[in-house]
């Protein structure tokens, strides 16, 4: 409100000196009209027109970063000049080559719009910050004349606030323009991006399309084909309307890959005109056509969580929190694996990685009491091979306290599942094996409350589901 | 006695018993010499001299943890610092197919052959490639088709021959790689550059490396275990030697044990008539007793091999029969493995016991199945090789999984190269013979550390080129090492002035586009 207030202060002042200089104030206003009046000589209607209109917007990109870094300098020089007075003389200078060339940018970024046919809210939004921006340096190169006659000290400094707020403003959107709207969020860290609320764009947020179509579209096709430009009446940025294609037609045959228009269009040669994406935009990489041809080929659901044949890194492993360092405890792990007992064995030369509990030498003769004696290193031990040993129910119990466990074999134990429900305090746990016990349906049910955990052998139990050996938790959830 | 002349030292002049030194030495010196003695352990020195200054310290390293890397140690218990990174397979076991099946009736489904049956192969196709010898006198290069059908499979709708039933049931799990490729055109060469990483004898094997490398998960079983499926006297059988899981310059311990199909599986192992289990024991510790100071006197690693052999062999003696007993197998492995796989030496029933030594961790198992060869006959043969060796992949992969094994176990399918397009001898409608071709040929893996589903790499038309990703035999094994969680650049033995590895010595690359 008060940064509003003030503008309008200025504005007064402005208006103010009007009547005494007139004569720069007339030219200034003039210019300003003009710049306002500028998208009237190229109305955006989304139809490209004459090459060479093209032609010289193209350049648009190449001038535009001239006013951006002039801007931002100024009002270093404006600051660095209570110092040193050169620089304030300097700053007048920069003023006015950044207004002319913001000028000239504007002109050429119409001309780049108005050739290529371009629209949508991103190109309009960019336009008007472009126009806003250069009205404003046209206010900065005004109210300076007054602050440098020793008035209005601060206003002069609120509006080059403003100029820096709308320069940024402008240049996301130009930016999101040229590399796409997800440009700065897409290699973010997942839980900054976590943060900031997820684009909602389906109403599956953990199909394959969510996951990995759409992004492939979003960061690729969406900056031509979406709300901010609708190429060719199409527009990629939800599953409805890549579904319902564009002017050429639909673009998705599902389970017709090779007779889908749009992988037609991606899998050209590079050269060809029709080649997507154009413009010399990043073309698909064989791994996104890869993931497109194969959900197209399954039959292009909304819903489906995965799609066989694509495998997907991510999809199936966050990387799993470093364990502490066992270094110190290394002497006894030594010690241990010269005996004749149970061993502690690094997972890789990496400590971070952890330590595997093996028991498979001694299996017969290892119970729930010699489990609790590695009861001390379980904040090192990964995974604990417990397959074919004489621990019981009871030993679940003591594994409840091994934090770290990822995987946990007890195949062919004696275990009756009474007490898996403690095991739910596991939350790093994506293997458990209870194969060959006699674990049932209703001891296992407890274990759908592990975060992590996506695979549960139940072959030769009774609990084993009549169709898949395997089953998995996460899609039963 | 008349001095010989060519003897340069009077043999009766001094004797130590003369010298004016000590007379307790010259005691010793009365028991302990004779001169054949002295002769031959002056002999000995000399060459254990030598021998110390050719092989530099690397020699006697072995001395100090040969016995520790055979223990669980990881990198606990010896210098290797491996693996490297967090592995996503602890073990493998590699269907090796000896003699090379055939490409294109399998996997490389090439439908534009059909129209070009018996015509000439490009001759631009070919290049400049020298043939064997086998089809390099022949006038001209038919194109054979394949003479099977092949049809889409799993929901990555994957082209597999009709002669691959089961295989094609689990296509979604595999990792197909049609761009495999070899150097070698002959089956020796061949077949050791893709044990070995190299097409002359004498380097280690895959098996030999990770059994140094990674060490043993079961002390009473062998690290790297090798099964032979029986011969089939109607196929083409080519010779299979232990040269292929020896363990080269690498100690012999490494070396992959052989388990027979036909009576005992490990010869000897039984006590003989008389000797019980504690006389067994007392004998082993005094010949351990005995190698321990001939290990302190010479040095010799292999010494330390043997002593470990005894013992692994000890402990075999119980640890094997109970391996093999199959009476307890569930009726479900029969249903699955077919029962054929109650007859020792069948695939399907190494493929069994591979199932079994995965669950005892065992590191490494490799079976090999000969009869690949298909020069002629290939409309005979085929069927029978593919019948032979179908359900038992198809077995063990669904069992693995269902067991929760395959989660950490990879599983390899390869041969030592493809075969021609083109025929060998006379082309029929009825009838074909394929020659050797390194330049393509289809491989695949499954399990822990490969994507499933994919398809990797692309050949020709004519299935003779690759053309797209190719991987050279260096690459795969590189790759197998990676999901064992180990740098193969960094995996090296010094030896001969090299530091030796599988992937040597041209740059190897591991194939990122099937990794998980």
């Amino acid at each position: 409100m008060s940064v509003a207030a003030k503008v309008v202060d200025a504005a007064g002042d402005v208006l103010r000196r009007a009547r005494l200089i007139p004569r720069v104030w007339i030219g200034a206003v003039c210019a300003g009209v003009l710049i306002v009046l500028l998208p009237l000589f190229f109305p955006l209607d989304g139809k490209p027109h004459a090459d060479w209109l093209q032609f010289l917007g193209r350049f648009h990109p190449l001038l535009v970063h001239l006013p951006i870094g002039l801007i931002v300098l100024l009002p270093l020089l404006e600051f660095a000049g209570t110092r040193r007075l050169s620089l304030r003389e300097a700053a007048g200078f920069v003023l006015q080559v950044a207004l002319a060339t913001c000028v000239a940018a504007i002109v050429f970024g119409l001309l780049l719009a108005y050739g290529s046919g371009e629209i949508g809210t991103t190109v309009t939004r960019h336009m008007r910050g472009g126009i806003v921006l250069a009205i404003e340096l046209l206010l900065c190169l005004s109210v300076r004349r007054s602050w440098l006659a020793g008035q209005q000290s601060r206003s002069y400094f609120i509006l080059l606030g403003v100029v820096l707020i709308t320069l940024a403003w402008t240049a996301h959107h130009g930016g999101s323009l040229t590399h796409g709207s997800d440009y700065l969020t897409r290699y973010m860290p997942p839980t900054l991006k976590r943060f900031l609320a997820p684009s909602a764009v389906s109403s599956h947020p953990n199909s394959f399309f969510a996951r990995h179509i759409n992004t492939v579209l979003d960061t690729k096709c969406v900056a031509c084909h979406g709300t901010n430009k609708e190429q060719g009446g199409l527009r990629l940025d939800s599953y409805e309307s890549l579904m319902a294609g564009g002017k050429d037609g639909i673009v998705i045959t599902p389970r017709n890959p090779d007779g889908s228009l749009l992988l037609k269009k991606v899998t050209l040669p590079p050269t060809d005109p029709h080649f997507m994406p154009a413009e010399g935009r990043a073309p698909l990489t064989p791994d996104e056509i890869a993931r497109i041809r194969a959900w197209v080929l399954q039959g292009a659901s909304p819903d489906a969580s995965s799609v066989p044949g694509i495998f997907i890194a991510e999809d199936h492993e966050e990387a799993p929190p470093p364990v502490g360092d066992y270094s110190a405890l290394m002497g006894e792990i030594r010690q241990m694996q010269q005996s004749q007992g149970a061993k502690l064995v690094p997972v890789s030369a990496n400590p971070s990685d952890g330590l595997i509990l093996r028991t498979t030498d001694v299996a017969a003769s290892f119970d729930d009491a010699q489990l609790a004696n590695f009861q001390r290193f379980a904040p090192f031990i990964v995974e604990a091979e417990l397959g074919r040993t004489a621990v019981t129910d009871a030993g679940v119990e003591t594994l409840s306290q091994f934090k770290s466990l990822r995987a946990l074999h007890l195949e062919g134990t004696a275990i009756s599942g009474r007490t898996l429900a403690r095991l739910s305090s596991l939350s790093q746990l994506t293997y458990l094996n209870l194969s060959a016990t006699k674990v049932t349906s209703d001891t296992v049910a407890p274990l759908k409350s592990i975060p992590n955990l996506r695979h549960v052998y139940l072959f030769n139990t009774p609990a084993e589901p009549a169709s898949a050996a395997e089953i998995d938790l996460r899609s039963t959830q | 006695m008349k001095q010989h002349p060519l003897c340069s030292d009077c043999e009766e002049k001094v004797t130590p018993m003369d010298l004016p030194i000590p007379s307790g030495l010259k005691k010793e010196w009365s028991v302990c010499e004779s001169r054949r003695q002295f002769l031959g352990r002056a002999g000995k020195v000399l060459g254990w001299a030598s021998l110390a200054t050719l092989f530099g310290e690397a020699s006697f390293r072995h001395v100090t943890f040969a016995s520790g890397n055979n223990s669980q140690a990881g990198f606990g218990g010896n210098n290797l610092g491996l693996p490297h990174f967090a592995p996503k397979a602890k073990r493998a076991i590699y269907l090796f197919m000896s003699g090379a099946p055939p490409q294109v009736d399998l996997f490389d489904y090439k439908p534009n052959l059909a129209a070009q049956f018996d015509k000439d192969m490009p001759a631009s196709v070919r290049g400049n490639q020298q043939l064997t010898g086998m089809t390099a006198g022949q006038a001209r290069f038919p194109v054979a088709p394949a003479h099977w059908p092949f049809s889409q499979h799993g929901q990555t709708g994957t082209w597999i021959s009709d002669l691959l039933p089961y295989t094609a049931r689990m296509v979604d799990d595999l990792t197909l790689i049609k761009s495999t490729n070899t150097d070698a055109i002959n089956h020796e060469p061949a077949i050791m550059l893709m044990n070995t990483g190299n097409m002359n004898s004498g380097k280690p094997c895959l098996g030999a490396w990770l059994a140094y490398g990674l060490g043993s998960m079961n002390d009473n079983l062998p690290t790297f275990v090798v099964l032979q499926t029986k011969t089939n006297p109607k196929e083409n059988n080519q010779p299979v030697s232990s040269r292929l899981w020896s363990s080269g310059f690498l100690s012999s311990e490494f070396a992959g044990v052989g388990l027979r199909s036909v009576g005992d599986p490990v010869l000897y192992l039984q006590d003989p008539a008389g000797v019980d289990r504690d006389v067994r024991r007392k004998m082993l510790d005094a010949v351990e007793e005995i190698n321990r100071q001939t290990l302190a006197e010479v040095g010799d690693p292999e010494t330390n091999s043997r002593i470990a052999q005894y013992e692994m062999a000890f402990r075999m003696q119980s640890s094997v029969p109970e391996l093999t007993d199959l009476s307890k197998e569930p009726e479900s492995t029969w249903e699955l493995y077919g029962v054929e796989a109650k007859e020792p030496g069948t695939f399907a029933y190494n493929c069994l016991l591979a199932r079994r030594m995965a669950e005892r961790r065992v590191r490494f198992t490799q079976i090999y199945k000969r009869g690949w060869d298909v020069h002629d006959n290939v409309v005979g043969n085929l069927p029978v090789l593919c019948h032979e060796t179908d359900l038992g992949c198809y077995a063990l992969v669904t069992d693995l999984k269902r067991r929760g094994l395959l989660d950490d176990t990879l599983v390899i399918w390869a041969g030592e190269f493809g075969r021609t397009v083109y025929s060998q001898g006379g082309l029929s409608q009825e009838n074909y013979g394929r020659d050797h071709h390194p330049r393509c040929f289809t491989t695949w893996m499954t399990g822990a550390g490969v994507r499933p589903g994919v398809t990797f790499g692309e050949t020709d038309d004519y299935s003779y080129n690759v053309v797209k990703d190719p991987v050279h035999v260096r690459d795969f094994n590189a790759t197998i090492l990676h999901c064992l969680g180990i740098d193969h650049n960094k995996f090296t033995y010094e030896f001969q002035g090299l530091h030796q590895k599988l992937t040597s010595p041209v740059a190897a690359f591991v194939v990122q586009g099937i990794l998980a």
